[in-house]
């Protein structure tokens, strides 16, 4: 058993990975089997046995302790693996095979895995030609670098402690009956409850549906209906069955060596974002933010599809190596894009790196060597051949996986559904924003960093840039607890896309770790704020609770001073690496100025309605008297993992000198998976970066403490009444208040148009007056259902014809066939 | 004597066998159907004996096959006016169109 794991020590990542499946498939096999024999649970016999084994009516721990169990064990898997990961000192083939295994899933192409016998031939001719590489396969396989194992272990330990944490926040779901009044306040036509949307024409039906289509454990009192109080069975198990298969998805798109197997765990992760956001599916905001959620990521795994689908086509491969090999060539040293313009004759003439062209060359993907002069190219190349690939398809690959990454990340314009996804438990919310769904996007432009032309990295940028304005101006007004920390996501994933688009790769992905940890601590304090006052999230009805949740408030501030960047904390030294990657950048080009002024700008506004979020909700007086009078501290299973990360935000990122941002620990590990390509395309930049890393810290400094200085003046010093703060403010504060219009516009853009559409369908394929005409008796040409019916109607009135010559009289037959006779004799005698 | 010729046998059989036709689509009456029938099937026999007798590759077919009509005739003659009787002991008529009982 040792002996399997320490020759390829990887396979610790693939039980890391498999642990939280199987956790899965056990919740799933026991629930199923529950539901079957739940009606035979009264009768007796060896069904009903098997449902009462199985926990009963009682929702049962055993399924939740086993999944947090496994989620551990992946947990201590992954510490060791990054141990072991860091401790090795193998280099080049002989790591590959120790950290890395793939094998062909689904073969497409040539069955026989041996080189075609052409090849041979070819190489008997011409023995340079480089050896023949697999056929064309989808593969499943992984490949453990140091951002991988930085990244599981991340997932892994956050995912454990918010595994913790859901014990005790989801209690109430271990009960047998749980009365859901937000299904009733949302259902009750007035007062019109506020939902996140302003789209309530169609709520009714969606949470009719959604219970209806409902899951194999009915809470079996029908939908309350308003008035009598909406209950169900509580759901703990599969809260925990949902987030095992969240975490299997991210870690088998974590150590997943091909884009193919990033893919499906892309879909898993859609899939279960769905079902853990519509976990209250009776809720129809709930059922209609699972929606969204899903449908907006829809439109960026289009984008995403495509790029695998240029990437398949012309590189040949999927597995991310090779494809970066294609691209990039062979040679450390000048790990560019060649460009080049085919000659007549189907050669290449390969040369100076930095020339234009209309095409780029593609090299084999198991050469070693580089090529010079000029190479032909293949009619058809398949990658153990050199070839080219037109360099708008390179620019439309690479701008169709960032599309998918957009969409995951909830970049501009793609963010909408990311704070709508707040209506799922707060856990949930804490492990999409921190660990895994938000993650996967920003890990993937990471991996496929060299896959990225020029210009789709300043696309990334920019994307970035836009994002992490736009969602802090509107994280500044927000009054929902949990809203707020959903646009600081957004926020810091936009820092975290521009730090990838400008060439501070090591800067974005340091900031993914760090912010994952600190807005872990920031969500699930804000869930057992929310807890603590009985699932209030409005920050204007808090106030003074640090008094009653001490622990709480507690490592809510370092949370809060944590991504705010004050120094010496985790966010201080990812945030600094990414601005002075932004001030380089700008130097060195300064036409793009904004890729520097609006993160500085935002540094502050971060700081800003981060303390204001604090501010108002732990200090100064109660607003709410009742809700203060009330509110409690959590119990320790709930507190216990807040300090834990609590040690994590504050320390994960350190290294010596602790004053110098760029002497991270954390930042040096993950320096060494920082891909070739990356250093020497923005060499000029690198160069730089020593240079303003002082200044670009300073700005960052002052920015922070601006923005913090601010929120004491306004929400400390001068405590806010709660006029002031219901108060519609300006025209500015409704604009940010309605989140820039984003859903009014996509709303009036696409959904509309779409209902409109869908609208004029179904009036083209109903009959208008359907209902009261009987059926068949006048034509009706002017709808699809009356055209198809009006062919039923002409074949009836032909039949209904013919039916006449039909007498049964036998003397009209025969006169019939002899007449029929002598007209045909006629005819064959005038010939 | 004068050779006919195969013409004017055609035309008789001709001319029998549009008579049998009307009447088998003109008549109500199953009897004179029946003789409808009849004049039929004799037309045809004048056919076939007429191609034999100037046809000089058949020998004596024409003539065993109208001898063998004849027979068939008696023997449909037969059955048919049996049924004809015991639709009229049924229904007191022997009129066709009044025979409508498995029409549909």
């Amino acid at each position: 058993m040792l002996d399997w794991f320490s020759s390829t020590p990887g396979r610790l990542y693939v039980v890391g990975t498999l642990l939280p499946l199987a956790a899965f498939a056990l919740l799933l096999t026991a629930g199923g089997l529950r539901a079957l024999c739940r009606p035979f649970r009264k009768q007796g016999g060896f069904a009903a046995k098997v449902y009462w084994t199985l926990g009963g009516d009682t929702p049962g721990r055993g399924g939740a302790y086993l999944a947090t169990a496994s989620m551990a064990a992946a947990a201590v898997l992954g510490a060791i693996g990054l141990v072991l990961v860091l401790g090795d000192h193998t280099t080049g083939a002989e790591r590959t095979a120790r950290w890395g295994e793939r094998a062909d899933w689904l073969r497409i192409g040539s069955l026989d895995s041996a080189a075609p016998p052409v090849w041979e031939k070819q190489r008997e001719t011409d023995p340079t030609r480089p050896a023949p590489g697999p056929a064309l396969a989808l593969e499943v396989g992984y490949k453990i670098d140091q951002l991988t194992a930085v990244v599981f272990a991340m997932v892994t330990f956050i995912g454990t402690l918010i595994f913790v944490f859901s014990l005790g926040y989801m209690k109430d779901e271990t009960k047998e009956t749980v009365a859901d009044h937000e299904v009733d306040n949302q259902r009750q036509p007035t007062p019109p409850a506020p939902l996140p949307e302003g789209k309530g024409e169609t709520d009714t039906h969606d949470a009719h549906d959604a219970h209806h289509h409902g899951t194999p454990l009915p809470s079996g009192r029908g939908d309350g209906g308003v008035g009598s109080g909406y209950s169900r069975r509580g759901r703990f198990g599969r809260f925990f069955l949902y987030l095992s298969l969240f975490c299997f998805s991210m870690l088998n798109l974590v150590i997943a060596d091909n884009l193919f197997q990033v893919f499906v765990s892309w879909e898993l992760v859609g899939v279960c974002s769905f079902f853990l956001i519509g976990f209250f599916y009776e809720r129809p905001s709930a059922a209609r933010a699972a929606n969204k959620a899903f449908i907006v990521n829809r439109v960026g795994d289009a984008g995403f599809l495509v790029g695998i689908f240029v990437a398949w086509t012309y590189l040949g491969t999927l597995n991310f190596e090779e494809m970066n090999r294609r691209v990039r060539g062979p040679d450390p040293a000048a790990p560019g894009l060649v460009r080049v313009t085919p000659a007549g004759d189907g050669a290449l003439p390969l040369g100076d790196a930095r020339a234009d062209g209309t095409h780029l060359v593609l090299r084999p993907a198991s050469a070693t060597k580089p090529a010079t002069g000029t190479v032909p190219v293949p009619a058809k190349p398949v990658c153990t051949d050199h070839g080219a690939l037109p360099y708008w398809l390179f620019v439309v690959m690479g701008v169709g996986i960032f599309l998918g990454c957009v969409g995951k990340s909830a970049q501009v314009p793609l963010q909408t559904w990311l704070p709508d996804a707040m209506e799922g438990p707060t856990p949930v919310s804490a492990l999409i924003h921190a660990a895994t769904m938000v993650a996967a996007g920003v890990y993937l432009v990471g991996r496929c960093h060299p896959l990225f032309a020029p210009e789709v990295l300043l696309v990334i940028a920019y994307i970035g840039a836009v994002t992490l304005f736009i969602s802090a101006t509107i994280a500044l007004v927000q009054t929902d607890i949990k809203r707020v920390l959903a646009y600081s996501t957004c926020s810091q994933l936009g820092f975290m896309m521009l730090a990838l688009g400008i060439g501070g790769w090591v800067a974005g992905l340091l900031h993914l770790i760090t912010h994952a940890f600190f807005k872990a601590l920031l969500f699930l304090c804000s869930g057992s704020v929310i807890h603590g006052c009985h699932h209030e999230q409005d920050l204007r009805k808090m106030g003074g609770l640090r008094a009653k949740m001490p622990i709480t408030a507690f490592a809510m501030l370092i949370g809060v001073l944590a991504i705010s960047g004050a120094p010496l904390l985790s966010g201080w030294y990812s945030k600094d690496m990414i601005l002075s990657a932004a001030l380089a950048y700008v130097s060195v080009h300064p036409e793009h100025w904004l890729l520097f002024a609006l993160p500085a700008l935002t540094a502050a506004m971060t700081a800003y309605y981060m303390f204001r979020l604090w501010f108002l909700a732990f200090t100064g007086r109660p607003r709410d008297v009742h809700l203060h009078d009330h509110a409690h501290e959590s119990p320790a299973v709930m507190w216990l993992p807040l300090v834990v990360l609590v040690v994590f935000s504050v320390g994960v990122a350190w290294g010596w000198p602790l004053w110098e941002a760029h002497a991270s620990q954390l930042g040096h590990v993950l320096e060494k998976a920082e891909p070739a390509s990356v250093s020497a395309a923005f060499a000029a930049e690198r160069a730089k970066e020593h240079h303003v890393h002082t200044a670009a810290g300073l700005v960052a400094l002052v920015a922070a403490v601006a923005g913090a200085g601010l929120a004491f003046a306004v929400f400390y010093r001068k405590q806010p009444t709660p006029e002031a703060l219901y108060a519609r403010g300006p025209a500015w504060h409704s604009f940010l208040l309605n989140k820039w219009y984003f859903d009014e516009a996509y709303d009036a853009a696409v959904v509309k148009p779409t209902v409109a559409l869908a609208r004029a369908a179904a009036a083209a394929d109903k009959r208008p007056g359907g209902a009261t005409e009987p059926d068949g008796k006048r034509l009706d040409l002017r709808t699809l259902d009356g055209l198809l019916n009006a062919l039923g109607q002409c074949a009836a009135a032909l039949g209904g014809f013919l039916r006449g010559a039909q007498t049964g009289r036998v003397r009209a037959y025969v006169a019939a066939l002899a007449l029929t006779a002598v007209v045909m004799l006629w005819m064959l005698a005038i010939k | 004597m004068t050779e006919l010729g195969l013409t004017p046998f055609l035309l008789l059989a001709a001319f029998l066998f549009a008579c049998g036709v009307a009447c088998v689509t003109v008549k109500r009456n199953a009897i004179g159907v029946l003789m409808g029938v009849e004049l039929i099937l004799n037309a045809a026999n004048v056919n076939l004996v007429a191609f034999a007798r100037f046809n000089s590759g058949f020998r004596l077919d024409g003539q065993v096959f109208a001898l063998m009509v004849v027979v068939l005739a008696a023997a449909e003659a037969a059955v048919a006016l049996a049924i004809v009787l015991n639709f009229y002991n049924n229904h007191a008529t022997v009129d066709v169109d009044e025979a409508n009982e498995l029409k549909g």
